[in-house]
């Protein structure tokens, strides 16, 4: 009877962490996204505010960060998938040269922009006030998606969480379903 | 007045100095005791590096080239030459979600490098001068690579 209850006690309590990790407050949501305007890989520059009237999905990477680029193919995935629904995919690289992010990615063979944020200065816009304070602001935001919508306001911002990290991007996927379905 | 005036700029100045290597510290702490020996003789530097608790730093051979291995590098001696460092074997981190794996080190560990000084090394007090990189992550964010300055005391006798 005893290991029965131990047992049930560890189950709830390893649900309550997942539901707990699930559920986690994102930032900023509902806010306007910081515009911003960068060079690509591509040589092009794009903007925020080019894509008005699509869904947007914005990955903050840097080319030796692991979980970024566990996350690598899945984006790649997710923006074939859903470029015919409306959705745009990109990268932003954070504080690295172009000839390094150039050579560094080319595996995993991106069809989308890669957009670098050689100063940091867009992440730092992206930095949620008040999460990892100790941390330079240009820092926070690296291995976090954002959806930001047609109007230009983010609706989903998931920070790095190694403890349930979600490296195919389910939850993301939900999100970008319910809001296209919800159209 | 001229004095204080320097000393208005000066403090400053090293506080802010101060600040941004705090940061790197926090995450790293390098500890390496002294080295005695005897000119034209060998030894092995036995440096302890601790990782802040939460924190992991990779490894120094990882799996993936596009990862920044921990690596030392000691500035070049006239004196003493050093030989191959001796890393601790890596933990596996699970990258979860994904059957991939990082080599990584956490908490405390130790590397040794084996020196050899010549016969016609100065007798008395020496530093070796060496800097540590790496890169940490913990389960809310990865920091950005750095490097941190350390000294290796050596006694030569």
């Amino acid at each position: 009877m005893k290991s029965i209850l131990k047992s049930l006690v560890l189950i709830s309590a390893a649900i309550f962490s997942i539901v707990a990790g699930a559920q986690e407050v994102q930032p900023m949501l509902g806010q306007t996204a910081p515009s911003f305007t960068l060079k690509a890989l591509d040589g092009k520059t794009y903007s925020l505010e080019q894509f008005k009237g699509k869904y947007i999905v914005i990955h903050f990477a840097a080319t030796w960060c692991p979980f970024c680029n566990a996350e690598a193919p899945y984006l790649q995935e997710l923006s074939k998938s859903y470029r015919d629904k409306g959705v745009e995919v990109f990268i932003v690289d954070v504080k690295e040269d172009k000839e390094l992010v150039q050579k560094s990615l080319t595996r995993f063979n991106f069809s989308f922009p890669v957009l670098l944020d050689e100063d940091g200065a867009v992440s730092t816009k992206y930095a949620p006030a008040g999460v990892q304070p100790d941390l330079a602001r240009h820092e926070v935001p690296l291995a976090s998606n954002l959806i930001i919508d047609k109007e230009g306001k983010i609706r989903f911002y998931s920070l790095l969480n190694t403890t349930a990290f979600d490296a195919k991007l389910t939850m993301l996927k939900e999100k970008l379903d319910s809001f296209l379905n919800s159209k | 007045m001229i004095m204080m005036n320097w000393a208005i700029i000066i403090v400053p100045v090293f506080l802010l100095m101060g600040n941004k290597k705090f940061k790197p510290a926090d995450i790293v702490k390098i500890k390496v005791p002294e080295i005695v020996v005897s000119a034209g003789k060998r030894a092995v530097i036995k440096m302890e590096v601790e990782i802040k608790k939460g924190y992991h730093i990779q490894a120094n051979k990882v799996n993936d080239e596009l990862l920044i291995p921990t690596i030392v590098k000691i500035d070049e001696d006239k004196n003493i030459t050093t030989g191959r460092q001796k890393f601790p074997p890596a933990k596996k981190f699970k990258l979860e979600g994904t059957n991939n794996f990082l080599e990584v080190y956490d908490g405390v560990f130790e590397i040794r490098i084996p020196i050899k000084t010549k016969t016609k090394t100065p007798k008395g007090e020496h530093i070796l001068d060496a800097k540590f990189h790496y890169q940490a992550c913990d389960n809310r964010t990865c920091l950005f690579p750095k490097s941190i300055g350390f000294s290796i005391p050596l006694k030569i006798i």
